[in-house]
């Protein structure tokens, strides 16, 4: 009925797709074509524009009888929202990609793996390999967001750019920081910058602990330094994609150092001028040590079974580190 | 003969499970008999007592002192509102809070009691209770 989210470009144009798709009450999703090796599929959703009650029973109906155990428990109609939007989205997400022929988001199954992170449970008939989708998801007060990949782990994570820190930036950096990313901020005289660098810095590393998905106990903060280089910020054209480099983004881990750090990539995006979101996501493994790829990016911001709208390549996502394709 | 070998059948299957040594064939079959029925779980005592164990824990509680000025740190963290209901049973996430506030709310305890908490423990509290004991439990150690 609809047309599939295809990456419509010509050549020499920005690879965006500025549709809006408008379901109407018999609201069916939006099929997408699963990401490409070395691609990040990022979903968002602003509770703030999701008013409509009978819209949110709709998305109640979908959630399994625990996520909607989970979702009543919170107190408080607005954590409850925020609670009902996160399971919302995860579901209508992954089914949008239409795996093994599950279509309806109601039908999927999850489960956490041994060290807590979420994962579908794909129920597969007799013959059929396990798809290898991945997803993480992250939510502020203000938005969620659902990171997609294919074959590549991913850890997302998305904090108010205006967030307040209760405790002095530096004492907190000192405490919970490795000393290289101590040291970077205690560098930087303005407190304002100072405040947004840490909020970027925490951000990328909650993205890396969760793409790592070994819990917080593998990887705790101190153990590890997210390194931005700050080169020329550029950006060109490349062929018929828009190619920005805003900077390197490199962990490494402190403990050792040999440790496969080399082989996680990193984007950080400022979005929609609210929010800072970091991705993480494991470099495909034909690529060679060394090389450098961009992390290929498309972002939709979505009311699901209301409206989709493609948003790389907009103001509304800014790249301001890592390599990252729109 | 036939129920000699019954039991020692079921003594081979019962110590492979629970990994006994073989002192057990010095007890007498009719106490093996009763040990060896299917294992549902319920002759198990281990496995009762570390059900309970959490419980146990939980119930060492905290001074109320140390509780309520754990909630107050929570309230001032997480700017609730003052009706809001904040005790024990508390869990962060249930009151909104993400994982940078859990680590801004374990510092506040920090400085507050002057104790020094593993990032991994951080980490692991869910509650505000888990934080009030785990408060004491550091203290208790100074």
């Amino acid at each position: 009925m609809f047309p599939s989210l295809l990456r419509a470009y010509s050549p020499m144009k920005m690879r965006c797709c500025f549709q809006r798709s408008i379901c109407s009450a018999s609201s069916s999703l939006v099929p997408v074509q699963l990401p490409s090796p070395m691609e990040t599929h990022f979903w968002y959703v602003l509770p703030d524009q999701v008013k409509s009650v009978s819209l949110l029973n709709q998305y109640m109906g979908l959630l399994s009888p625990i996520e909607k155990e989970n979702v009543l428990s919170m107190p408080g109609h607005q954590l409850q929202k925020r609670a009902l939007l996160a399971r919302a989205l995860v579901r209508t997400t992954i089914a949008r990609y239409q795996i093994n022929g599950h279509v309806d988001p109601r039908s999927l199954k999850f489960k956490k793996n041994i060290h807590g992170k979420p994962e579908v449970v794909w129920q597969s008939e007799d013959g059929w390999c396990q798809p290898h989708l991945h997803f993480n998801i992250s939510h502020s007060s203000s938005m969620i967001a659902c990171g997609v990949t294919s074959n590549s782990r991913i850890g997302i994570d998305v904090e108010e750019k205006q967030r307040k820190i209760k405790n002095n930036v530096l004492a907190f950096a000192r405490r919970y920081f490795s000393l290289h990313e101590m040291e970077y901020l205690s560098s930087i005289s303005d407190s304002e910058v100072q405040h947004q660098e840490f909020i970027k810095l925490w951000t990328l590393k909650e993205a890396y602990v969760k793409a790592l998905g070994k819990g917080f106990s593998a990887a705790p903060f101190k153990t590890f330094t997210v390194q931005v280089k700050t080169d020329s910020k550029r950006s060109f054209v490349l062929a018929e994609d828009l190619v920005f480099e805003a900077s390197e983004i490199m962990v490494e881990s402190l403990n050792d150092p040999k440790s496969l750090t080399s082989s996680w990539q990193f984007a950080l995006l400022e979005l929609a001028g609210s929010h800072y979101a970091a991705i993480c996501m494991e470099k495909d493994k034909s690529i060679k040590v060394g090389m450098k790829v961009p992390v290929r990016l498309t972002a939709w911001k979505t009311i699901p079974f209301v409206e989709d709208e493609c948003v790389s390549g907009t103001d509304a996502v800014m790249p301001i580190g890592g390599l990252i394709k729109l | 003969m036939a129920s000699i070998a019954g039991a020692s059948i079921s003594m081979t299957s019962f110590s492979s499970s629970l990994k006994l040594t073989t002192q057990t064939s010095s007890i007498g079959i009719s106490s093996l008999r009763s040990v060896s029925l299917p294992i549902s779980g319920r002759s198990f005592p281990s496995l009762r007592l570390k059900k309970d164990a959490s419980r146990f824990r939980v119930s060492c509680a905290a001074k109320p002192e140390t509780l309520d000025k754990v909630c107050e740190i929570v309230r001032n963290q997480l700017a609730l509102a003052p009706d809001a209901v904040v005790n024990g049973e508390s869990k962060f996430v249930a009151l909104g809070a993400d994982s940078l506030d859990t680590v801004e709310i374990v510092m506040g305890l920090e400085e507050e009691f002057g104790i020094s908490v593993e990032e991994e423990t951080a980490q692991s509290i869910v509650s505000v209770q888990d934080a009030a004991d785990l408060i004491e439990k550091l203290l208790e150690k100074k």
